[in-house]
């Protein structure tokens, strides 16, 4: 044998094979999942799910409503959100985003691949006042939920650059994970330039390969809950009221919480609090402040992108369990500053409808631990929830203000007051016939 | 401008072969004619030592140039004495001692953190480095070595395929094939094989590796952990069980991946490291798993270890009978296998799980020679052979794998 020959015989597969592999990987597939495959994907808080594309587009065409929130989400108890949609066969099924540690940076650039999904629909957020610490977004959450594909998306998707992505360019830029044409591509946005042809080039080329990883691979490793919620909605009365959930809530969470005086989940109790743990903690938070923090800049970057898709979106901020916050010695004074502080970056902005659960922490069975609402809690969300859902879908639009992604905002003390005089905010609707 | 390095830990992603292909074009092309482009061979290979040692590990690669510079004196040193025809026990000890210790201090410092010694720093592949030095002092003792030429024997040391976890190669060989280049019939032959271990490297590390390790150690761990502190006691449960089945997979895909890619990679440069596993799992006794897991380091501990001790032993007729002999030496050899992989209890009861395995394994074999009537050899004596070895080859993996000291003790 000629060793032309035998050389072709050792590298000629190899050749093939990453050919074959780019061609599959630059194809443009189409996928469409099932209604089981969305379901579970919609209740399974992965990471995948999370960074991916496809499935939430899916989704969202499908009557799914986006839940961003964080580990509360995952308080899967009788009376979630979750189980009552399905239960009572609302007419919007929630897709829960988010999770340990998915602070607004994360959220921010997880909303980038479903602009058009969501444009004029709605959305729910759970916003987590422990987000808003000093140095904001978790680098080492941030690397959980860093998605490449909607990095290139976000950087794509800039027509012009402005305050805001500019601002976002330089967070993502402050986290460990960006590599390569995306840290180049976020380093020229950073510096007020726009993308070059060839950066774009390659980044379209990037995104076509993740579109397709994330069309190929997404149902992977789904987490199955369905039989849990099925489960948990045989509890629950046939028709819908709320004393009868509020009987149930009080049932459910006094079987779960009869280990400890603070009205936490028995299993969290046992796992995360034990004796050690409990008196490390005691007194530890008296000098936790919510209220300057690079997180309400970063938290400004999900409003604008509301604001750019026009999606009606309501806020819930939810309480700290009482007893566990004067055991831990955290302030509720500093609690409430960052609670208005928050309100009033979306009051300002034309972001109206909040549910302020905030000062609701000491009422029974509200929480299912220490900062995570339950039970009781998940029945109060929900009398939020349902009439905002009864409501027909309709282009919004928000009065943005550059002034939220300055130091002088993010160090601004927290407000002891929500004024009641806001910069005017337009007529949505006439400003929207404008365009 | 903030500069960034581009830190590359060897072998860890798919991209790193990208890089690594790229570099090794000029040496296949050199090769495939015949030449030894030894320069570039050299400066690629710096290159990507560079590449693991920059950024915030440049500490790691400061120390490894001290450390480089001590073992050199230490070698050179102990060969000038052997040249001028002296050869005193004690000096060969002190040799080997000095090789050994900053290894030593290594261990301890990772054992004992809180009390850092003073100028020690770990560094990626010191222990394999360190296997390298102890080989080549052993053999100027024993005068198989009587010269050491300083370029192949630093291109010996820093060969970098093989410098973050081996195979270990020995110098006599390494130092045959590292100045010529193979004929080209042999090289077409080892390209073939490099080229198949490279991908089945793919497929134990990324693929069956990342399976048994990323994707389902972690829910096996969690489970284990929850069953455990619910059943109390000894806090044993079917998912420890599983769990150790699951690590051995992952440590065999893994590590068998690792050195495949290592093999692989030697081969392209036209060197023939020994490869590290020949299907460990079909060994039907714990002698011959040994002859075919992580084989390079069985073999070193046996001929520098084993051997040594025996021959030491024998000399100073230390021990009546050659079974209590041979038992000793098993003790010393995984003991310090033991304390080679850390100073922690698990590692070193891993060590003497072996050690009491293999030595009734001898009583065994023994055994059965005299009674070669009475005991059945067949199929399926042989499989249950291999049934058992497996199950207590993973009980030992478990106990190496420092689960049992996170599920009593809550550390690792």
């Amino acid at each position: 044998m000629s060793n032309k020959r035998r050389l072709w015989q050792i590298f000629g597969p190899v050749l093939c094979a990453f050919i074959l592999l780019l061609v599959i990987f630059l194809m443009p597939w189409e996928r469409t999942f099932s209604k089981d495959a969305i379901y579970q994907a919609a209740n399974s808080q992965t990471t995948t799910i999370f960074k991916g594309s496809r499935m939430k587009q899916n989704a969202f065409d499908d009557g799914y409503v986006p839940f961003y929130g964080s580990s509360e989400l995952s308080r899967l108890d009788p009376l979630h959100p979750s189980v009552l949609a399905e239960k009572y066969h609302r007419n919007y099924r929630p897709f829960l985003l988010g999770g340990p540690g998915s602070q607004s940076l994360a959220q921010f650039l997880g909303m980038q691949g479903t602009a058009k999904q969501l444009k004029n629909k709605k959305a729910v957020v759970i916003i987590s006042p422990q987000w808003f610490t000093k140095i904001g977004q978790d680098p080492d959450a941030f690397s959980l939920y860093y998605s490449p594909l909607q990095a290139c998306n976000f950087l794509l998707g800039i027509k012009k650059t402005s305050v805001s992505n500019r601002y976002a360019a330089k967070r993502f830029l402050q986290m460990p994970e960006t590599k390569g044409v995306i840290k180049s591509g976020m380093k020229t946005i950073a510096n007020g330039q726009s993308l070059t042809s060839t950066q774009r080039f390659l980044l379209e080329n990037q995104r076509r390969m993740l579109n397709n990883e994330d069309k190929f691979f997404s149902t992977f490793q789904l987490r199955d809950r369905i039989q849990k919620i099925n489960g948990h909605a045989k509890l629950l009365p046939n028709t819908y009221s709320i004393k009868a959930l509020d009987q149930i809530a009080k049932q459910q969470a006094a079987i779960n919480t009869n280990s400890n005086s603070f009205g936490i989940n028995n299993k969290f109790y046992k796992m995360r609090l034990n004796k050690r743990a409990l008196a490390k903690l005691k007194d530890s938070q008296r000098d936790f402040n919510y209220t300057k923090s690079v997180e309400y800049s970063d938290f400004e970057l999900m409003l604008h992108q509301f604001a750019k898709q026009h999606t009606n979106v309501l806020f819930i901020i939810p309480p700290i369990n009482q007893k566990w916050a004067d055991y831990t010695g955290l302030s509720e004074s500093m609690y409430q500053k960052s609670v208005n502080k928050i309100k009033y970056q979306l009051n300002s902005q034309g972001f109206d409808k909040i549910e302020d659960l905030s000062k609701r922490g000491s009422e029974k069975y509200f929480m299912e631990d220490t900062i995570h609402i339950g039970w009781r809690g998940w029945v109060a969300v929900d009398q939020a929830v349902k009439p905002f859902m009864n409501q027909k879908n309709e282009p919004y639009n928000y009065n943005m203000r550059n002034y939220f992604y300055t130091k002088k905002w993010q160090n601004k003390p927290g407000m002891i007051k929500t004024t009641d005089k806001y910069p005017a905010v337009e007529n949505r609707k006439a400003a929207l016939k404008e365009k | 401008m903030n500069f960034n390095f581009i830190n590359l830990q060897p072998y860890t992603n798919p991209q790193y072969f990208v890089y690594l292909m790229i570099g090794l074009v000029p040496i296949i092309i050199g090769l495939y004619h015949g030449h030894r482009l030894k320069i570039y061979e050299v400066a690629f290979s710096l290159v990507f030592l560079f590449l693991i040692f920059d950024g915030d590990k440049w500490q790691q690669g400061v120390n490894l140039i001290i450390y480089l510079l001590f073992q050199l004196l230490v070698s050179y040193w102990y060969l000038h004495y052997r040249q001028n025809g002296k050869n005193k026990t004690w000096v060969f000890y002190l040799a080997v001692v000095l090789a050994i210790l900053p290894l030593v201090l290594v261990k301890f410092q990772i054992a004992f953190p809180k009390a850092p010694i003073p100028g020690v720093l770990a560094f990626l592949g010191i222990s394999y480095i360190t296997f390298k030095t102890v080989q080549v002092i052993m053999e100027i003792r024993d005068g198989a070595i009587k010269e050491l030429d300083l370029s192949t024997y630093l291109r010996f040391l820093l060969f970098f395929p093989t410098f973050s976890s081996g195979p270990i190669d020995r110098y006599r060989r390494f130092a045959k094939e590292c100045n010529v280049a193979p004929k080209r019939d042999q090289y077409l032959a080892d390209l073939e094989i490099a080229t198949r271990n490279l991908f089945q490297g793919f497929l134990y590390k990324f693929v069956l590796g990342w399976f048994f390790g990323t994707y389902w150690l972690p829910k096996i761990s969690k489970a284990a952990l929850i069953a455990g502190a619910a059943n109390g006691g000894l806090k044993f449960s079917w998912w420890l069980v599983a769990y150790m089945y699951c690590y051995s997979m992952y440590l065999f895909f893994d590590f068998a991946g690792y050195s495949l890619f290592a093999v692989s990679i030697s081969n392209f440069m036209g060197i023939h490291t020994p490869v590290n596993f020949n299907k460990p799992f079909i060994s039907q006794n714990i002698k011959e798993f040994w002859n075919r897991w992580h084989m390079t380091l069985s073999f070193w501990f046996r001929d520098y270890i084993y051997m040594r001790f025996t021959f030491f032993a024998m000399k100073k007729k230390l021990f009546k009978n050659p079974i209590r002999l041979s038992q000793a030496a098993y003790l010393l050899l995984f003991l310090t296998m033991g304390f080679w992989h850390g100073l922690t209890w698990y590692y070193i009861v891993y060590g003497l799980f072996h050690a009491i395995a293999i030595i009734i394994n001898d009583c065994w074999l023994r055994y059965k020679k005299k009674h070669k009537e009475q005991i059945p050899s067949n199929k399926f004596t042989k499989w249950l052979a291999i049934f058992v070895t497996f199950n207590i080859v993973c009980f030992s993996f478990l106990i190496f794998s420092g689960f049992l000291s996170e599920l009593w003790f809550g550390w690792k």
